[in-house]
């Protein structure tokens, strides 16, 4: 939850000034995290961001133009051997044969891992014990992704790298999914995950970074990513022509009578103005206020023209925010 | 390099490389016998080869002459060309970059995927060698160990071949068309259909540096007892030409190995 302090060694995921690029392209431009065992991180960004960029080099497929990866305190790449034993993937483009039955492809991955869970186990867990003896090639889509996950968690990892885990999936598919991974994470997994739904990166995150034209643009936790967005007040008075009271740092985005307004303080916001209606008696009609969400401090960020340099908001503590 | 932190240390007892290119040849074989027309294909092919030299009354036909065509034509038209459809039609469907982010290695990927290939390319040159036997005369081969360090040299070279083919070859069906110089090139200039004595000095001194020549003028020494210029050898005459050729062949392995580590792809291009 906290920010990590820097001379830790517990990180599971350490990821220090990433660089990668392909010719004269620099599609990850610096990119620093850290993930903890037992905790998710979850890589936002709109396509093209560089998301798959940076966790082929976690993953130890693709080397590091500048920076380094360490997973469990070891190269993937360098210490690929040390490494492989305790890593899982989920690629977000990944083939199999369609001429195997689901049980061949999971024994002969087994065969290929120190320490694999039972076949059976593994079936269970992504609902596929009824489809052992299908071919590949006759599976849905959310029944292959379900394989390539069990795949992912044969080896009994301690840090798993899923990229794109739900996209395409069925509601159902996809909360087996998530049960699964929130089951590894219970045991001590540390995850990174990149996600085009918001909603999944609510669910499962403990920390989401968000990436913009190679770099994180923005991270924290889910409450400190929406608390850099104002917070919303809507209502609607009666009386079109009365004035509003003063209230500082507010936003007025629409006037009386349907009244929107912006603020980053909802709390003592909401206190002037609830007091102001109870002194005159007015009725606040439909009275809505709520925090800015994951989607609004997303879309504000992740999509805003690539160009110039922007900081990246580091969020060390929610209570830090000015009131 | 750095202290091992010991949450790496700790119970790995880490999978056999052994058991792992095992692993990936059962499945291998496993696809290989569901694909009837490939299976069919591979035992017709060495049976025609046997059946035309028959038919066209090449009576007097000399057993170990057939031999040697088989191994250099099966290496290539079978190890070298079906290997690059197989390595490429694996990397497009993203097979080979999923297993890569397991306990496999690179070079056991690429060896266990070739496998099944490198054993249909064996019984194509065992059923050939039963069919010359009984329609040719066999004599004794003056000499064995050349002849089989010849197919194995030979086999791992064209293992490397077809992972460097892979780069400049987009998709499985247009391997026939990639593969195809390299097929003509070493199958006409290495002795194979016609004996290299019959081209100009020049062209006959260069093609014995090709890649599939030494495998051919190893296996002629060995099987026949004929040197690269037609000239009748024993055993010891045998070895005393083996040299040039194994150190060929030797020197393509060692290029291949290091055009292959630099040119292979393991993933479709972007």
């Amino acid at each position: 939850m906290s920010t990590a302090d820097p001379t830790d060694r517990g990180h599971a995921v350490e990821v220090v000034d990433l660089h990668r690029r392909y010719g004269s392209f620099e599609a990850v431009r610096g990119v620093s995290f850290q993930v903890q065992q037992g905790e998710v991180l979850a890589l936002l960004g709109v396509n093209g961001a560089g998301k798959t960029s940076v966790l082929e080099v976690v993953e130890g497929l693709a080397r590091a133009d500048r920076g380094s990866v360490r997973i469990l305190g070891a190269d993937p790449v360098t210490e690929r051997a040390r490494v492989r034993p305790h890593l899982g993937v989920l690629l977000q483009s990944s083939g199999l044969p369609g001429d195997l039955t689901v049980g061949e492809t999971l024994h002969t991955w087994a065969r290929t891992l120190t320490r694999p869970r039972p076949v059976a186990e593994a079936l269970a867990q992504v609902k596929l014990s009824s489809r052992a003896h299908i071919r590949v090639r006759s599976l849905s889509g959310g029944e292959r992704r379900r394989l390539d996950l069990a795949l992912a968690l044969l080896g009994r990892p301690r840090v798993v790298v899923l990229d794109e885990p739900t996209t395409g999936l069925d509601p159902q598919s996809r909360r087996t999914v998530w049960e699964l991974v929130q089951s590894q994470v219970a045991g001590g997994c540390a995850v990174v995950l990149t996600t085009h739904h918001l909603e999944e990166a609510e669910r499962l995150a403990d920390r989401i970074a968000v990436m913009r034209a190679g770099r994180i643009v923005l991270t924290g936790t889910q409450a400190e990513i929406a608390a850099t967005q104002p917070a919303t007040i809507h209502f609607t008075l009666d009386d079109g022509a009365l004035p509003l009271p003063p209230l500082p740092a507010v936003e007025v985005i629409t006037g009386p009578p349907r009244v929107k307004l912006h603020t980053g303080a909802l709390q003592p916001t909401l206190a002037a103005l609830l007091a102001w209606s109870a002194e005159r008696g007015i009725d606040l009609i439909g009275l809505d206020a709520r925090p800015a969400s994951l989607e609004q401090a997303f879309l504000a960020v992740a999509d805003s023209p690539a160009g110039g340099p922007s900081p990246c908001r580091r969020l060390t503590a929610p209570t830090s925010r000015s009131s | 390099m750095t202290t091992v932190p010991e949450t790496l240390s700790t119970n790995t007892t880490g999978s056999s490389a052994l058991g792992r290119i095992r692993a990936l040849t059962a499945a291998e074989t496993r696809l290989l016998l569901r694909n009837r027309t490939a299976v069919v294909n591979s035992v017709l092919a060495p049976l025609l080869l046997v059946a035309v030299t028959w038919v066209l009354g090449v009576t007097g036909t000399q057993a170990s002459g057939l031999v040697v065509t088989a191994i250099g034509i099966t290496l290539v038209l079978t190890t070298y060309s079906n290997l690059v459809s197989t390595f490429v039609a694996r990397r497009e469907e993203f097979v080979l970059q999923r297993m890569r982010t397991g306990e496999l290695t690179d070079g056991e990927i690429l060896l266990g995927s070739a496998v099944p290939t490198l054993m249909v390319s064996l019984v194509q040159i065992a059923v050939v060698a039963v069919g010359a036997v009984v329609i040719g005369d066999w004599t004794a081969p003056v000499d064995v160990v050349l002849p089989v360090l010849a197919t194995i040299g030979g086999a791992a070279l064209m293992v490397l071949l077809a992972a460097v083919s892979t780069a400049f070859t987009r998709t499985a069906e247009s391997a026939q068309i990639t593969t195809m110089p390299f097929v003509v090139a070493t199958t006409v200039l290495s002795g194979l259909y016609l004996p290299l004595t019959a081209f100009p000095e020049a062209i006959a001194s260069a093609a014995r540096f090709l890649p599939l020549t030494p495998v051919v003028e190893l296996t002629r020494l060995g099987l026949a007892g004929q040197a690269w210029d037609g000239t009748a050898v024993d055993t010891a005459g045998a070895w005393a030409q083996s040299p040039l050729p194994l150190t060929v062949l030797a020197g393509w392995v060692v290029i291949g190995a290091a055009l292959a580590r630099r040119m292979f792809r393991w993933a479709p291009r972007r």
